[in-house]
């Protein structure tokens, strides 16, 4: 079969000609392979493990067709930067972590290697996940694969996860883990016309992957369509003895929810999350999806969260408040990065000179503001009113999720954008870009990005589904049901090899 | 502005992050738009609201708290060159 096409598959369609036989595993990890060496230029793969993946893949194409063959058997992955995977260097893309090789492997990706899945290689990343734009990383920005139809200008693939979101757009992986914070697997994927589920909180475990802020984290799928999210997501899932904050929920099989019927399916807008230019594509495809899903059978209701414009302050209180206490542990003594110290500098320089030089601007700035709004004088006006409008948030999709099943808003206030064009002046500019993400996080519940179709620059839109607790079956039928109506090719112009 | 150079400077310490004189200014400058952005916080009346938390759900039990032995040391000083026997290294801390 003619490799570019082999690797357009994904993970349903590679996993059924693997199981035909029609194609090795061996053969499809080798086509991967080749399209990651031509995209150097897109710098989304920062470490690979191609000698891993041939081993892996050898061994997968003993086993297909044997009773011993499992979910994602063959099925070649590309990995985010926080998860620590054992023996393989892993750095959060950060240079605090200079040439940090884990002695342990994350939970969720010991679960995909135990489904039999191949590793690539390390994706991209804004350093500790603290960014939307991918250029915060010490590896410099990934590029994403789409462009503008009226510019050559490098374009920010997202962020966090803007390695796994391009790598998947261009063809570099079946499909790639991402985490979420506050948008990190949703605005990526919709700035690639990719699809990206961030889980109910306590779905996926958090163990071993490198904490920002504990409360928000949450690992999920990127992947090229709606049913690889789903066999994805199944692998990923689980519960932990390691993190006790994982659920003792059964995992369905949420390839089998794909494809039923969504008649009669309550749909929330909620006038919150409207986008500012109302004459504009994005408007227009957030519109069609809603004819869609009505023609379906599913009633539109409007809706109200009224706490909405608090979300994005509150996060910017308690995420770095848990990043500051997160990333103490950094301090230069045991692995990764230590500052060369003058002869009579104390361990206080060793300390802060190593935090110093070891982190990026704008994980400091986090630091820095976290242990402000934590500190003696400032905790009860900061962090504990932010804990409470946390509540009044979550209090707010409770009542919403009484009179519908499902919310449907867009992902990101606009297509992606130019690197360097955000953000450089005023932080929060950046910040801004997480708007409708963000609640989701503070709120624990499930959302999913869906690509709907491109804008007037020819750039992917997404539309985020938000459910409520464990309702990832819902959100990924009703997903499923729009994509096949949609029909959104993403089928970037390679012109990075 | 509610954040000085006194509170930088006393922040960066306790955050244990050492700052230069030439990008102190930067970062309050920054800081200081952060902290404005968050204010829009005090708007909120929170009389009578709970901290956020998950629940029951989300916390489902606690592991034993039961002794495991982990005698792979090598392991773990593969990842720094700083190092004696077994043991890190740090400057003198007793005098």
């Amino acid at each position: 079969m003619n490799e570019v096409k082999l690797t357009q598959l994904g993970i349903k369609d590679s996993r059924d000609l693997l199981n035909k036989k029609e194609i090795s595993a061996t053969e499809l990890t080798n086509a991967y392979i080749q399209n990651i060496e031509e995209s150097s230029k897109l710098n989304a793969f920062i470490e690979k493990t191609f000698d891993k993946a041939l081993m892996q893949a050898s061994e997968a194409d003993k086993i297909i067709g044997t009773d011993s063959q499992k979910s994602l058997c063959g099925i070649p992955l590309g990995i985010k930067d926080l998860f620590c995977c054992k023996n393989v260097k892993t750095q959060a893309a950060s240079d605090i972590l200079e040439n940090f090789i884990p002695p342990y492997e994350s939970t969720v990706t010991q679960k995909l290697w135990n489904e039999q899945a191949i590793m690539l290689g390390k994706l991209n990343m804004d350093e500790f996940a603290m960014g939307s734009s991918n250029e915060t990383s010490t590896y410099g920005p990934v590029i994403n694969p789409w462009k503008s139809t009226d510019s050559h200008d490098s374009l920010t693939p997202g962020g966090s996860s803007g390695g796994s979101s391009a790598a998947v757009a261009a063809n570099l992986c079946t499909g790639a883990t991402g985490t979420d914070t506050g948008g990190s697997i949703r605005q990526p994927a919709s700035f690639t016309g990719t699809v990206g589920l961030k889980p109910t909180y306590g779905r996926c475990s958090r163990w071993g992957i490198i904490a920002f802020a504990s409360s928000f984290d949450q690992a999920g799928p990127i992947t090229k369509n709606v049913t690889d999210s789903a066999i994805m997501l199944k692998a990923m899932s689980g519960f932990d003895p390691l993190d006790s904050t994982s659920a003792k929920i059964d995992v369905p099989d949420y390839e089998q929810e794909l494809g039923k019927d969504i008649k009669g399916l309550r749909v929330g807008l909620a006038k919150e999350y409207s986008l500012q230019n109302g004459d504009s594509e994005a408007s227009r495809k957030l519109e069609e999806a809603i004819k869609i899903l009505k023609n379906m059978g599913a009633e539109i209701v409007e809706v109200s969260l009224p706490h909405t414009e608090f979300a994005l302050p509150t996060y910017y209180v308690l995420a770095p408040a848990e990043a500051s206490s997160n990333l103490a542990r950094y301090d230069g003594v045991r692995y990764g990065y230590r500052a060369k110290l003058d002869t009579n500098d104390s361990i206080l320089e060793l300390y802060e000179k190593t935090r110093s030089e070891g982190f990026g601007t704008e994980v400091k700035r986090r630091i820095l503001i976290g242990t402000y709004v934590l500190s003696s004088g400032y905790y009860d006006a900061y962090y504990k009113r932010a804990q409470k409008v946390r509540s009044l948030i979550k209090n707010d999709f409770d009542e919403v999720f009484k009179k519908v099943d499902i919310i449907l808003t867009p992902t990101t206030p606009t297509s992606a954008f130019p690197l360097g064009s955000k953000g450089t002046q005023d932080p929060v500019e950046m910040y801004m870009n997480d708007i409708f993400t963000v609640p989701a996080n503070l709120a624990g519940l499930p959302a999913l990005s869906l690509p709907v179709g491109l804008d007037e620059l020819g750039l992917p839109l997404g539309v985020q589904l938000i459910g409520n607790n464990w309702q990832e079956p819902l959100l990924l039928n009703t997903a499923f049901n729009l994509e096949n109506t949609l029909a959104f090719e993403n089928n970037p112009k390679k012109w990075w090899a | 502005m509610e954040i000085d150079t006194e509170t930088v400077l006393k922040i960066a310490r306790l955050s244990r992050i050492k700052i230069n004189e030439g990008e102190s200014a930067d970062i309050q400058k920054d800081l200081n738009r952060i902290v404005e952005f968050v204010k829009k916080l005090g708007e909120i009346d929170i009389d009578g609201i709970d901290e956020f938390n998950f629940g029951k759900t989300n916390i489902e039990d606690m592991r034993k708290d039961s002794v495991t032995i982990y005698d792979n040391t090598d392991t773990i000083l593969k990842n720094t060159k700083n190092k004696n026997q077994d043991f890190f290294t740090v400057p003198k801390i007793v005098e």
